[in-house]
């Protein structure tokens, strides 16, 4: 796994673009600039590119832009689990604390059984596009992000209980269609929708939050949306829990439900699924290596993760997590750290 | 039913009851953000003793002295106090104001926030500098932090009456 290489490779179209644009705002939107929140409460940031937690959109309005101003942020961050690596480069600008819009790139080196299957599929002679090569498979997806406060203040409104809402969405592409297909993910490319409740009572030290996701997506759209043939959204829950240790550290747990699109699927090969693999499990049964389970999905796993988040100013933040996610696709057991490394300007 | 679907379905309830009770007054303290003595209503509660651990009046006096110190440091909200002129006054009503909303039960003798701030134009902005610094004067007069949020939360509800811009 080389986490680096996937990001230094010459700038797309897309990357050039985002770069102008990234110029032209810091041009145009300088007088317009403001940091005006108090450290913290805008939040960090989640592998999906919105503000809130390391996993799951808070309600919060990402940076320190109060609603006199704009203020952005770009991010960096790294997973290292048993058999993948994330890692993910986002951009999010507030304007005015009302709306938000981000941009992540996931990057999602893998290693172990995806190199195993890979040297298995390429026993079929090459003619079979699986998606899966041997010791160099990355999933690689953008993600398009949009949030909108609706009412209610996550910070000061202390004597009442109604939280800052908000609602937002993301479309992700995922680029690697032929290995959802051999998942058998039904789609590479979808929306998602979301709605945020966030709330600080400072007489705690500790922030609330829920969010309810409305869904198809498989390991956050990693491993695509949907399965065989449906692509059935759904609503599932994530919830946040930060707690102040003082100005500048938070404390908290994550957690976040995923779903069962991909759960006891075997991988599938060919244009139309109909490779059948058994004869290929046999033989290697015979000597020694069975993979026969290696080649059905195994429950998806719940993601909750455990964080310290750290600004020692305004301009930047990091955050430091222990991840447990648990099953991810043909995977058990992937567990590991977590760092996030977030520029405000 | 699964334990995880089950646990799935209650939290997804719990989270659309929390993320939609801003239509549901019940979920809302409802009337004034303060007591009759005084004390905020800040959710879950100010605990009792709370100005008694800080040093009674002359600990919130201390630190109202450092808070303006803090103030009259930052460019961006000294002048509006300078403005308003006599620095040890203002002192010496917000230690009044601060022991109040704290639940001490004295009296506080200063004008209402709405009218001492009502044509000032405060900003989010101006407002947040304040907050900074009470942290630092927290940080100076070696209140812990989740004391400071205690006056924090005492404070907050003042906000939609000091901003108004």
């Amino acid at each position: 796994m080389n986490p680096v290489s996937n990001f230094s490779k010459r700038p797309t179209p897309k990357t050039l673009l985002l770069g102008m644009c990234l110029m032209l705002w810091s041009f145009a939107a300088w007088s317009q600039y403001d940091d005006g929140k108090v450290l913290l409460t805008g939040g960090v940031g989640s592998i999906d590119g919105a503000g809130g937690g390391g996993i799951t959109p808070w309600a919060v309005i990402n940076g320190y832009g109060t609603r006199d101003g704009i203020n952005a942020g770009v991010r960096y961050t790294f997973a290292y689990l048993p058999d993948y690596s994330l890692n993910s480069i986002s951009l999010n600008i507030g304007f005015y604390d009302r709306l938000e819009l981000s941009y992540a790139y996931s990057v999602l080196p893998t290693g172990g059984t995806f190199d195993t299957l890979g040297l298995v599929f390429d026993l079929l002679n090459d003619t079979v596009a699986s998606g899966i090569e041997p010791f160099n498979t990355t999933i690689k997806m953008d993600i398009y992000g949009a949030k909108l406060r609706l009412f209610g203040d996550a910070v000061y409104n202390s004597q009442s209980l109604i939280p800052q809402v908000a609602i937002g969405g993301f479309y992700k592409e995922n680029k690697n269609k032929v290995l959802l297909k051999t998942l058998q993910a039904n789609k590479a490319k979808d929306w998602e929708g979301y709605i945020s409740a966030t709330k600080i009572f400072f007489p705690i030290s500790t922030l609330f939050n829920v969010t309810a996701r409305y869904t198809s997506a498989n390991q956050t759209g990693l491993t695509g949306f949907g399965g065989g043939d449906k692509n059935d959204r759904e609503i599932r829950f994530e919830g946040s829990i930060a707690h102040l240790l003082n100005k500048r550290t938070a404390v908290g747990v994550e957690y976040a439900q995923r779903g069962d699109n991909l759960d006891d699927r075997s991988v599938a090969l060919g244009n139309e699924g109909n490779i059948n693999l058994t004869p290929i499990t046999n033989l290697l049964s015979g000597l020694g290596l069975n993979i026969g389970n290696t080649l059905t999905q195994l429950d998806e796993s719940d993601w909750m993760d455990v964080f310290v988040a750290f600004a020692p100013s305004k301009n930047l933040s990091f955050t430091f997590a222990y991840a447990m996610l648990g099953n991810i696709t043909l995977t058990p057991d992937q567990q590991g750290f977590y760092a996030s490394f977030q520029a405000s300007f | 039913m699964t334990f995880k679907s089950t646990l799935k379905s209650t939290a997804t309830g719990a989270a659309l009851i929390f993320a939609v009770s801003g239509f549901h007054t019940a979920l809302a303290q409802g009337g004034p953000p303060f007591g009759e003595s005084g004390k905020a209503k800040a959710f879950p509660g100010i605990p009792e003793g709370t100005v008694e651990a800080m040093g009674g009046e002359a600990g919130i006096n201390l630190w109202v002295k450092q808070l303006f110190h803090y103030i009259l440091l930052d460019y961006r909200i000294a002048p509006i106090f300078i403005e308003h002129g006599n620095i040890e006054r203002q002192i010496a009503l917000n230690t009044q104001l601060v022991q109040r909303v704290l639940g001490a039960g004295n009296e506080y003798l200063g004008a209402s926030m709405s009218a001492a701030h009502g044509d000032l134009g405060i900003t989010m902005e101006e407002f947040n500098a304040v907050v900074e610094a009470a942290y630092n004067a927290c940080d100076a007069v070696s209140f812990h932090y989740y004391q400071c949020n205690q006056i924090i939360a005492g404070l907050a509800p003042f906000t939609f009456d000091i901003v108004t811009q």
